[in-house]
């Protein structure tokens, strides 16, 4: 699994393919400062009291929320009333968040132990065990094989759907929330409290088996 | 991790990457495109959705039944808190009334003779305490002000 190293390698291509000069050290604008710095006067906000913050709260979250619960628990309609569990469990508990992590990492959160909840509650399991996940599969996979121009119709990418809905639920609200929601890892650690390598391994493992199931679709593989 | 499972692990990064900033994909080598259509799919916005004034909702409900909620429970704690400490006064005249005279005598006789020295320092002790008592409900008393008000 590839380190930081990696990740900061894969930045400083975006950069090069992009044309942007880099800036001197130390002025890169840090987005996740203006982040941190927004919610905290959203926080103020809300518990000021001030007309239509909480409003403004919920509708910047709540697509986060739904990714996080909707790929967690499936049924829209649980998911939606876990939506109102969340934000009112938000609005009970915003004076107890201390800015630690983002806003946005704290609500995910206070989402993410609803729905888990919900899914204890009835008894389904979050995630797989490592044999059930295809990860084996990889090595009968034809490596010359243009999957990109093979799959291009509506049928496949329907067929895709349907193989993401039988990952397991963490694994499909991790690649929400990775590709979707475009969180870096390090913040859905926080959001989920599981160890950065973790998620990693279940991302690689779950796009793999995704592979596997759009080739063996297509008659390539095994 | 194995060197194939990271090279693998690179494909599926740079399909990421590639789908972010929506780059032609006949640059891309075979390793890659293999991912890039898995990449753009999990990019599709979910087909279900919340409803439009979810948040409106939320808030309506997080601001009323709360409050409501809470007054009921102040109202209701305050009656069961009267009700109980009638109750106690009732039971501790009635035990009074019916055994005081057993017991009276003898405690006032433990007791040493009054003093009017102690009973000024007793007259200040109480005063201080009722003093004390009134600025904490002063006090509790601005503190629910503040709290209805930010709850409106």
């Amino acid at each position: 699994m590839p380190g930081l190293a990696t990740i900061e390698t894969r930045l400083t291509g975006t950069v090069a393919v992009t044309g942007l000069q880099p800036l001197a050290a130390g002025t890169y604008p840090c987005p996740m400062d203006d982040t941190r710095i927004a919610g905290r006067e959203l926080v103020a906000a809300v518990l000021a009291g001030r007309p239509g913050a909480f409003e403004r709260l919920v509708r910047e979250y709540q697509g986060l929320c739904w990714h996080i619960i909707v790929r967690l628990v499936r049924n829209p309609e649980d998911a939606r009333e876990l939506c109102q569990d969340t934000f009112l469990r938000v609005h009970r508990c915003l004076h107890q968040y201390r800015h630690e992590s983002t806003l946005k990492s704290w609500i995910g959160r206070v989402a993410y132990s609803i729905a888990l909840r919900h899914l204890e509650r009835k008894r389904i399991p979050i995630t797989a065990s490592e044999d059930d996940d295809g990860y084996a599969a990889m090595e009968n996979i034809g490596s010359d094989f243009d999957l990109e121009a093979a799959c291009a119709g509506e049928e496949t990418v329907r067929h895709l759907h349907e193989a993401i809905e039988t990952l397991p639920p963490l694994q499909r609200m991790l690649l929400t929330l990775y590709h979707l929601e475009e969180l870096p890892i390090p913040e859905i650690a926080g959001i989920t409290g599981l160890a950065s390598g973790t998620i990693k391994s279940h991302l690689f493992r779950s796009r793999l088996r995704l592979r596997n199931a759009l080739e063996a679709g297509k008659g390539v593989a095994v | 991790m194995n060197d194939t499972d990271e090279r693998e692990w690179q494909a599926q990064e740079r399909a990421v990457q590639a789908e972010r900033l929506g780059l032609d994909s006949t640059d891309d080598d075979t390793e890659v495109r293999r991912y890039r259509l898995l990449a753009r799919t999990l990019r599709e916005r979910l087909p279900d959705t919340l409803p439009g004034d979810f948040a409106s909702q939320i808030a309506a409900r997080a601001a009323a039944p709360p409050a409501v909620v809470a007054a009921a429970s102040d109202r209701f704690e305050s009656v069961l808190l009267a009700v109980l400490a009638c109750l106690l006064v009732v039971s501790a005249g009635v035990v009074l009334a019916r055994d005081g005279q057993a017991w009276l005598p003898a405690i006032r006789a433990t007791l040493p003779a009054a003093d009017p020295q102690d009973l000024r320092w007793l007259l200040a002790f109480v005063g201080c305490l009722g003093l004390s008592w009134l600025l904490w409900q002063g006090l509790l008393r601005s503190i629910d002000g503040s709290a209805s008000v930010r709850v409106r």
